[in-house]
């Protein structure tokens, strides 16, 4: 078998690098599905109320996990690459548009940066990347199979408002399925054209938006007939609405039960503080 | 057995009918070959087998079931699998064993019996080993294989194949073939839709549609040997079988239901021996035919 970058050069870069599973047997892999989604959701909430010394001690705790999960931190950086550019100008916005009241680093007329400015800046932008880091850990110790299933059973008390999490589950699924299949489409679409003497790479933006134009229309097509196709398959497959059954239902193990526990101190006494 | 009586089809009431077949029965273990021009109705026709589609009139069982009854839907498309011409479009899992899995899984059957029907399917495709694969990862072949695993693990009675070998190399093309011949010799019936007549040749049965209508049903060897017959309807007849038709269109006395190579050899064989004869022992050539 090939290694997988070999076989699939998408993967060496790119936003397909954001947060793809990492095989490992760790005690972070085996939790349950739910209990991590659900840690990632608390864990958001309060690094988006953190302030610089608890921000500090979340990346420590992030940084643990994602240890114990034996994942290198050199994978877990290279996760944030694809969306340094955003954080870069997210910290310019808050360096720029933060009102300069006191001390000024800078004073020309209608630019002023403050102090402040950078401290704000450096916080949100500390908070969105530490963000991205824990939904990767999510991603990289958890495969988009366990992802859906966890979904699938938070999602089931929706069923009272007559939202079936069977569906949302198979739509995140398939989703997720297509991705790879869609991506090699596009490939072949963009070198049809370029062998018939598109270009996507030079020239002026005008021109290179109407060649992207020129992939968008016959990839979206192609999803359309994807679509009708895959339907007629899924029914000839007996899928229905309704009750159905997986492979590997997720098990409620001791960890889990610990992870839990913790999170329910951690809430109460954000709540009680 | 899947049985159709009196079966009309149209799209809308006011259009003519793509389909008629007046009845038809398929059995279990039996291999049946469906053939005809594109758009005679071989894709509308198979739909029925699995209530894809329902009769405008008429109907379709499959067993004791009537295709026409939802609460028979789930039963009839365990019972009768279905595989498309594009191996891509039918795989729904982010790996080989969860795509097996789905099937088996929208029987709402408990997880166990569903790992177990997944490595037992994989395994009777050749598959196993693969089961954490992402199934892009795969070949055409190899996809078309796992959707036929998918199938296998409904523990099905007929299997229907929309041109399954269309996209695929000659290879795992001959490797999808041969699993067919398997599955059929297990008691599975195999309805196999195909433009190539050497596929045709290996069925028990051989189904022509042309413009909605059964245009003739028989053996192989009665069947795909009417060349001309098959040349009109826009199909091309298999090498041997215009071979043998050419020669005798030379005015040769050939059997007329040649359908293999070997026989095709024996007959050829035999004529030179008749030739050799009828020139004294010397070898045939277009000089000594002429004397």
């Amino acid at each position: 078998m090939l290694p997988v970058t070999a076989a699939f050069p998408e993967r060496r870069g790119g936003v397909y690098n954001l947060g793809v599973y990492v095989h490992r047997s760790s005690p972070v892999h085996r939790l349950d599905p739910r209990v991590k989604i659900i840690a990632v959701i608390v864990f958001s909430i309060i690094i988006l109320q953190a302030d610089v010394i608890s921000l500090l001690a979340a990346t420590g705790l992030a940084l643990a996990i994602s240890g114990l999960a034996r994942i290198p931190v050199r994978t877990l950086l290279a996760a944030l690459h694809p969306v340094l550019p955003f954080f870069f100008f997210l910290f310019l916005m808050y360096v720029f548009f933060t009102p300069a009241a006191g001390k000024r680093l800078l004073d020309w007329g209608v630019i002023q940066i403050g102090y402040q400015g950078v401290a704000v800046g450096l916080l949100q932008t500390g908070r969105f990347i530490l963000l991205v880091i824990i939904a990767s850990i999510l991603t990289m110790t958890t495969s988009s199979s366990e992802i859906t299933i966890g979904l699938e059973r938070l999602l089931r008390p929706l069923k009272i408002i007559r939202i079936s999490s069977h569906d949302i589950a198979l739509m995140v699924a398939l989703a997720l399925r297509f991705i790879p299949t869609l991506l090699q489409e596009m490939n072949s679409i963009k070198e049809a054209q370029l062998a018939r003497g598109a270009n996507f790479k030079t020239g002026a933006i005008r021109g290179r938006m109407r060649a992207a134009m020129h992939l968008i229309e016959p990839l979206t097509l192609s999803i359309f007939r994807h679509c009708d196709e895959l339907v007629d398959a899924m029914e000839a497959r007996g899928y229905r609405q309704g009750e159905r059954t997986y492979l590997r239902e997720p098990v409620f193990s001791r960890a889990d039960y610990c992870v839990t526990g913790i999170m329910i101190i951690i809430v109460i006494t954000m709540l009680v503080w | 057995m899947i049985r159709i009586q009196d079966l009309m089809f149209a799209y809308e009431k006011h259009l003519p009918p793509v389909l008629q077949i007046p009845d038809l029965i398929i059995k279990e273990g039996e291999y049946t070959a469906l053939i005809g021009p594109n758009g005679c109705g071989k894709t509308t026709l198979i739909r029925h087998f699995n209530a894809l589609l329902l009769p405008s009139a008429g109907g379709v069982w499959i067993d004791d079931l009537n295709t026409r009854e939802a609460r028979n839907l789930v039963e009839i498309r365990r019972r009768v699998g279905m595989i498309f011409q594009n191996p891509d479009n039918q795989i729904v899992g982010m790996s080989v064993e969860e795509d097996v899995a789905f099937g088996p899984g929208n029987l709402g059957l408990p997880s166990a019996e569903v790992g177990r029907r997944v490595k037992e399917a994989l395994a009777m495709v050749g598959l196993t080993g693969l089961e954490t694969q992402p199934p892009y990862t795969l070949s055409g072949g190899q996809k078309q294989l796992l959707a036929l695993a998918g199938l296998l693990a409904m523990d099905p009675k007929f299997i229907i194949l929309d041109e399954p070998t269309s996209s695929l190399d000659p290879a795992a093309r001959q490797k999808v073939l041969s699993l067919l011949q398997n599955l059929r010799q297990q008691g599975i019936g195999i309805v196999h839709i195909t433009h190539d007549m050497d596929e045709a040749s290996r069925a028990d049965r051989v189904l022509v549609l042309d413009q909605g209508k059964l245009a003739a049903d028989g053996s192989p060897a009665a069947i795909l040997t009417r060349v001309e017959w098959l040349k009109a309807l826009g199909l091309a007849p298999t090498q041997v079988t215009e071979l043998m038709w050419k020669l005798r269109q030379r005015g040769e006395t050939m059997a007329t239901n040649i359908l293999a190579l070997d026989e095709a050899v024996n007959e050829i064989s035999g004529l030179l021996e008749r030739l050799r004869a009828s020139s004294n022992g010397g070898l045939p050539g277009k000089a000594g035919r002429s004397v």
